[in-house]
């Protein structure tokens, strides 16, 4: 379930309506009432305000708190940090972006094994973005030309061919840097 | 008879919309945001056709080129051109009726002509094969001319005319409006509904002018060393430093960033201005000017370091801390959003609402920025982002904050439109704008979070992988309706009748 809703980009959309749907429905109605069917003042009193204001505050605060704590263990910085101090040893890839392809130390990966991406741009800012072969982006990787690298450790979880993709517009060709990666069973 | 008004009554279609025929000693706050306003209109033109041929390029397997080029195009013209540049207007009559001040001298009119010549100069730029996209992602303007994919002519130009337009909006534009707020002698047949700093109508209005000249200060700096060395006046060694990636990226989103957020500072406080006008019961006041200011602090403080949400992405290259601070800044603006909310519906819930088309504009305007809000800090979540960044996600965002704040500007244009021209609009029409309008912007909107929720990327000339080009579909249905709303919107300011005389326009702000 937050594996959905943190990585994937429909999990994403889901949240976004829970958030807006309500907003929407609520606000829309309002704003439609008060003004076509009955625009006559409402007797509603400065402790009824007061308190109203109080509970949707806190409504807020808690609802952004929840999907903020909640989403701790998906940030790339901390499932690298974790990976890092985990028993099985990363394997380092080194990805060098440039117009418009990739090149790559290794193309094969393992399911379980993790891998740390070490990616950087030899000439303009690119992107580094690997999709999951339903079509989900894993994660995506913003390469500045001139800072040393941009790097996290991703373990594949399913075997399949990955698409790269630059996420960066890079130019004339930036729809045509991509590359492929293939992920196989763990070997044992 | 001065230059702006001689501007507008010279140009074809778009001038009789936009005439001055008010009460003659309005002109000083009335002739030169007329003509901001006027050729805001005629860039949206521009801009709406340059956005609907972008998926028709898509869809017609048309050469890659002229899709980039029509994005550089469009983005650029939607961003400054005609939002700020409609902003600048409607504000700068606003402050004007606000304070009693004139907005006349070379301020304004530099202002005026930088903003237009610097926006014919990067479009003649992106004639020339300039393709940098709206955003300018550095140092992809001078790889383009190494690696033969435009010419340094191009550039040269091209940054010519984006320094016009950041001088605008950096410089000119907030320093008039500071000049107004807290010199200038004021003149009493010009004030119209008098403010005072610390009403939320006026609040606003001076913070962004503030945000926009102290967080854009350090991008005129570095752009003003790179165009020094394109002009060939100082050696590259002697501009080194503001050629790094790194710098032009920071200061390049300081400014970008602040700039959205500096624009729907002073729209807010725009609502806040004009709702009250609208209420049934003639109240004229919000149900409380402290909250509206409240928020407004919030989003102006939480704002400031939220910029870091752009680079998320360059982990480990943006530390961890950089990325969490963000994180919870971006939020904090959800906060100021918050209390936003609970502002309009209490006053509106208190009061009751007048429906006329200028107060439904701002309203719609605003369900539609609430709405861009909740996929904006979606995206400044740091694991949420990792998906989305580079997406369609974030071009559905940008537009969507660019479209509910022109919305609102527009219903705040309807409201002033009388005091500013001197004629009167019909009812019927505002309110088919007002509903097309909502419905396209909230059809584009969705259309783009949901390609992007799909993984199809943003300024991307190949929308027919993976099934993408569904949304492309979507997207140009919903932008005919938003282009149609327009189209009624235009015809409705062209065929606006003169207010009889006897019959004053309402000098209600
Ligand atoms: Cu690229």
């Amino acid at each position: 379930m937050l594996e959905f809703i943190y990585q994937s980009g429909w999990g994403a959309f889901t949240v976004l309506l829970l958030f807006q749907i309500p907003f929407l429905l609520v606000f829309l109605t309002i704003v439609f009432r008060k003004a076509y069917v009955n625009s006559e003042p409402s007797g509603i009193t400065d402790a009824d305000v007061g308190k109203w204001r109080g509970r949707w505050l806190t409504l807020v605060v808690a609802l952004f708190l929840i999907i903020n704590l909640a989403s701790i263990k998906f940030i790339p910085a901390v499932y690298t940090a974790r990976a890092a101090a985990g028993d099985v040893a990363a394997i380092d890839v080194t990805v060098e972006a440039q117009s418009w392809s990739y090149d790559m130390s290794a193309y094969e990966f393992e399911v379980g094994k993790p891998v740390r991406f070490n990616a950087k741009s030899l000439d303009t800012v690119h992107g580094f973005a690997v999709y999951h072969p339903d079509g989900d982006v894993l994660f995506t990787m913003m390469l500045v030309p001139g800072v040393s690298e941009s790097s996290l450790i991703y373990t594949f979880t399913e075997p399949g061919t990955y698409k790269v993709r630059c996420l960066e517009y890079c130019g004339m060709a930036h729809h045509d840097m991509s590359d492929e990666i293939t992920v196989t069973e763990a070997s044992s | 008879m001065s230059i702006a008004n001689s501007i507008v009554s010279s140009v074809p279609v778009f001038g009789r919309m936009f005439k001055v025929e008010s009460e003659p000693e309005l002109n000083d706050i009335n002739f030169w945001p007329a003509a901001m306003i006027m050729a805001s209109f005629l860039w949206l033109s521009v801009a709406v056709l340059l956005g609907i041929a972008l998926p028709l390029t898509q869809m017609l397997g048309l050469d890659a080129s002229l899709f980039y080029t029509a994005i550089t195009a469009h983005g650029a013209a939607m961003a400054f051109p005609y939002v700020f540049q409609l902003m600048m207007g409607v504000g700068l009559h606003r402050a004007g009726g606000c304070v009693g001040k004139p907005v006349t001298g070379w301020l304004p009119a530099a202002a005026f002509w930088l903003m237009n010549i610097g926006g014919i100069l990067f479009t003649i730029a992106i004639l020339m094969g300039l393709k940098i996209s709206y955003a300018v992602m550095y140092p992809l303007p001078v790889v383009g001319v190494a690696t033969g994919q435009w010419s340094m002519a191009s550039v040269i130009i091209g940054f010519t005319g984006i320094a016009g337009i950041l001088i605008t909006v950096i410089l000119l534009y907030p320093v008039q409006v500071i000049k107004m707020l807290f010199f200038d002698k004021e003149r009493e047949e010009l004030v119209l509904n008098r403010r005072k700093l610390s009403d939320p109508g006026m609040l606003g209005m001076a913070m962004a002018a503030f945000v926009l000249l102290i967080m854009g200060s350090p991008l005129l700096i570095v752009a003003s060393a790179v165009l020094l060395f394109l002009y060939g006046i100082v050696p590259f060694a002697w501009i080194a430093w503001a050629a790094d990636p790194m710098v032009f990226q920071f200061v390049f989103y300081i400014f970008a960033h602040n700039l959205m957020e500096a624009m729907a500072i002073m729209v807010v406080s725009a609502v806040y201005a004009t709702l009250p006008l609208y209420l049934a019961d003639g109240t004229r006041k919000l149900y409380s000017d402290k909250m509206a200011n409240l928020a407004l602090w919030i989003l102006l403080l939480t704002s400031v370091t939220s910029f870091f949400h752009h680079f998320f992405t360059m982990f480990p290259a943006l530390p961890s801390a950089l990325s969490y601070h963000g994180n919870i800044m971006s939020y904090g603006t959800g906060i100021g959003a918050a209390i936003t909310i609970f502002t309009v519906t209490m006053t509106i819930v208190k009061h009751g609402l007048r429906p006329e088309a200028g107060v439904m504009a701002v309203l719609m305007g605003f369900t539609l920025y609430i709405l861009d809000g909740v996929s904006a800090i979606i995206t400044s979540n740091i694991a949420w982002s990792f998906q989305l960044h580079g997406t369609m996600w974030q071009a559905g965002h940008t537009m969507a904050v660019l479209i509910a704040m022109s919305m609102m500007w527009m219903g705040v244009l309807l409201h002033h439109y009388p005091v500013i021209t001197g004629r009167v609009l019909d009812a019927a029409s505002g309110k088919w704008f007002v509903i097309l309008f909502t419905v396209g912007a909230m059809g584009v909107n969705w259309s783009f979070l949901a390609a992007g929720a799909a993984g199809m990327p943003r300024r991307f000339a190949s929308w027919d992988q993976e099934g993408w080009m569904v949304y492309g579909y979507l997207i140009l249905l919903f932008g005919l309706c938003l282009a149609l709303s327009l189209l009624i919107f235009l015809i409705n300011v062209s065929k606006a009748r003169r207010i009889d005389t006897g019959m004053a326009a309402s000098p209600a702000e």
